[in-house]
């Protein structure tokens, strides 16, 4: 499901290179790192691929295998600026022609699954091969909500998970974002995120993503939901507003993926009657804030949404999608403060993962749901791309 | 009896008694005399003044057209350097980003600039000649630059004072505090009384009786807050920490035992 150009011919100098593939990896406790190098050592020949880890190592447990260090960064629970400056600076001194860039905690990756990230950007010709996490109904909830149908709908691409911490990255990809990310890391914000995905649309590269099956994604040192949505909306937020001008261009999105029906059946969390009250509270408390940032239709369907009952309530797709872009707009407008903007988006995300809860408590799967919410902010896109041209145009 | 009689009886008893002392000039003379001289020192204080008032104007116009001019020279030139596509592709703190584009910002910052210089050369001029005018004091006229000064702490305080009521709302209904409207509205009062003791303060008006009242007002708002929860919201404020700190706790487990069957579900939103 190549999008886009093919990779370029490969320098001489890069070809001379034994290594031909470079795998950098956070930081991690000693022995999760030697097995994920008994999983790299398993996954390709030991002269083609070099490691670079802040871990230290002690040669004689994989003799084969060329181990480097890396500098250290302070990633935690997903890539930041500074891991891309390194692993391009890196990639660059090797001469190597593919980065394998794995997040923290990457034990969990099969040697299979690497091989066929890494395979991606040195055979296929992919510039960008992300993964396609297995990941439990209720796991990864802003991506499913946000990230992925905003990133499908603007981007027109189906990549699943846009801010995948696993990354495999071809020269000119790698020398790309972290192009991007010096911008960050020369302003002194080292802990930024980068979004792939949208840079290579940007770049016209291609790209595809493939199933690496059952990841353990390690979460963010704050528990708390208010601080990682604000983080990660508020950098795709910004992130689309800095490319405003590519994807407000038409674009043909790529077929759609057959995905298999879930057998499982999820029942309802507890969670949910408390993040329904949630909700309620907030529209009581929050309409005049609210109300300078979604039109009149919209807020008659969050009253209807206030009285529902907890076992019954859903939040329609379109509406999901419409309070999304009209959050979008205002934050490109500074209707109000963006720090107060994002906060008040935390009442009505919950009341969309209590709704995706519900359904699929239902019977309906979890990934069956995410594609309706993703179809539904792509059908929405011509009111998104409407307003962000002419704002004071209030569509009810 | 005889004298009451006497004057009851009598031809013309409101007929006037000449005064005793006698003046030529009446009361209207001298209000007239009063006026006149009161209307002079006024004229003539304005005469005094006025080239100041027409220099100020001046001033103002002449440097507002000067930072037009400037203004339209910078953004032709920024356009012509395609400066905002400089701007954005080295620009590395996303976070700052103003609604207008870098040139709208730098074209306007240039002119309000010469607004500025304009409106400091002409207060300079006003200065000069309202001293030269000082042996006719009026006690109005230094009233306008505090007037402007308060004006200035009104809307500052204004626009603290709603910055920080939605910021305690939003961060309070997040917190899912039940008190979170009373807690904004309670911020905000306090933000709106110390400004508006500030602007009496830089007013001059009141004097100490203004700070006293402040001080009582302020400190029983403190108070009322701190009763209201530490004694009439007791249950309240107990119910809505303990609900966090389980909440947190959830948080942190993330963990669920929700099914009949016993089966472990996990929300992680991330």
């Amino acid at each position: 499901m190549a999008t886009a150009d093919p990779i370029p011919v490969v320098s001489a100098a890069s070809a001379a290179s034994q290594a031909h593939l470079l795998v950098t990896v956070a930081a991690m406790a000693q022995e999760q790192f030697e097995n994920l190098l008994a999983n790299v050592a398993a996954a390709f020949p030991a002269d083609s691929v070099l490691v670079a880890t802040q871990n230290e190592f002690a040669s004689s447990a994989f003799p084969a295998l060329r181990v480097i260090v890396a500098p250290p960064t302070n990633a935690a629970w997903a890539s930041t600026a500074a891991d891309f400056v390194h692993a391009f600076q890196l990639a660059r001194e090797e001469n190597v022609r593919a980065v394998l860039m794995l997040g923290p905690g990457p034990g969990s990756l099969t040697p299979s699954a690497l091989r066929e990230l890494a395979n991606a950007v040195l055979a296929s010709g992919v510039d960008l091969a992300l993964p396609r996490y297995t990941l439990p109904p209720h796991a990864g909830l802003i991506n499913s909500a946000i990230l992925y149908p905003l990133t499908r709908s603007l981007f027109a691409t189906r990549i699943r998970f846009p801010q995948a911490i696993d990354l495999g990255m071809s020269l000119r990809m790698t020398e790309r974002l972290a192009a991007a990310a010096q911008r960050f890391t020369s302003a002194s914000q080292p802990d930024t995120l980068i979004w792939p995905v949208n840079e290579a649309i940007v770049a016209g590269y291609a790209m595809d993503d493939y199933d690496v099956g059952l990841r353990a994604l390690p979460q963010p040192a704050e528990t708390d939901v208010n601080a990682i949505l604000s983080l990660v909306t508020g950098s795709l937020f910004a992130d689309i507003e800095a490319k405003a001008a590519v994807w407000q261009r038409p674009r043909r999105l790529p077929p759609p993926r057959i995905f298999p029906d879930e057998p499982l059946r999820v029942e309802s969390a507890a969670e949910v009657v408390r993040m329904v009250e949630s909700f309620r509270f907030a529209y009581t408390n929050l309409q005049e804030i609210w109300s300078l940032v979604l039109p009149p239709n919209s807020l008659l369907s969050l009253k209807r949404l206030s009285v529902a009952d907890p076992a019954a309530f859903r939040m329609p797709e379109m509406l999901w999608a419409r309070i999304v872009f009209d959050f979008l707009i205002a934050f490109r407008l500074r209707t109000i403060n963006r720090g107060h903007l994002l906060g008040a988006l935390i009442p009505l995300y919950l009341a969309w993962v209590a709704g995706h809860i519900n359904i699929t408590a239902a019977g309906t799967s979890s990934e069956r749901h995410i594609e309706a919410v993703a179809a539904a902010f792509e059908a929405d896109k011509p009111y998104m791309v409407s307003r962000w041209r002419w704002p004071d145009r209030f569509n009810s | 009896m005889l004298n009451m009689l006497a004057v009851i009886f009598q031809e013309n008893p409101y007929e006037v008694v000449p005064p005793a002392f006698a003046d030529n000039t009446s009361i209207w003379h001298h209000m007239s005399a009063a006026l006149n001289q009161s209307l002079y020192r006024v004229l003539s204080l304005f005469i005094a003044v006025l080239p100041g008032i027409l220099a100020f104007f001046v001033a103002l116009a002449v440097f507002s057209l000067i930072g037009m001019a400037i203004s339209a020279i910078l953004r032709r030139i920024l356009i012509w350097f395609k400066f905002d596509d400089r701007m954005a592709r080295s620009r590395g703190n996303v976070e700052w980003t103003p609604s207008s584009s870098p040139t709208d910002l730098a074209a306007r910052v240039s002119f309000w600039i010469c607004v500025l210089v304009g409106l400091i050369i002409g207060v300079a001029a006003f200065d000069t000649s309202y001293a030269a005018g000082a042996p006719l004091p009026i006690a109005l006229l230094p009233y306008f630059t505090h007037a402007v000064g308060a004006i200035l702490l009104l809307i500052a305080g204004n626009l603290i004072a709603r910055f920080l009521a939605r910021s305690v709302l939003i961060g309070a209904v997040n917190a899912q505090l039940q008190y979170a409207r009373f807690l904004s509205l309670g911020v905000k009062w306090l933000v709106l009384v110390l400004t508006a003791a500030m602007v009496l303060d830089h007013l001059e008006v009141g004097g100490d009786i203004v700070e006293l009242a402040f001080g009582i007002l302020f400190g029983g708002i403190v108070l009322t807050l701190a009763l209201a929860v530490g004694l009439g919201s007791r249950d309240l404020v107990s119910r809505s920490l303990e609900s966090r700190v389980e909440r947190s706790g959830e948080r942190g487990a993330a963990t669920h035992d929700s099914s009949a069957s016993g089966q472990v579900e996990t929300i992680r939103h991330f």
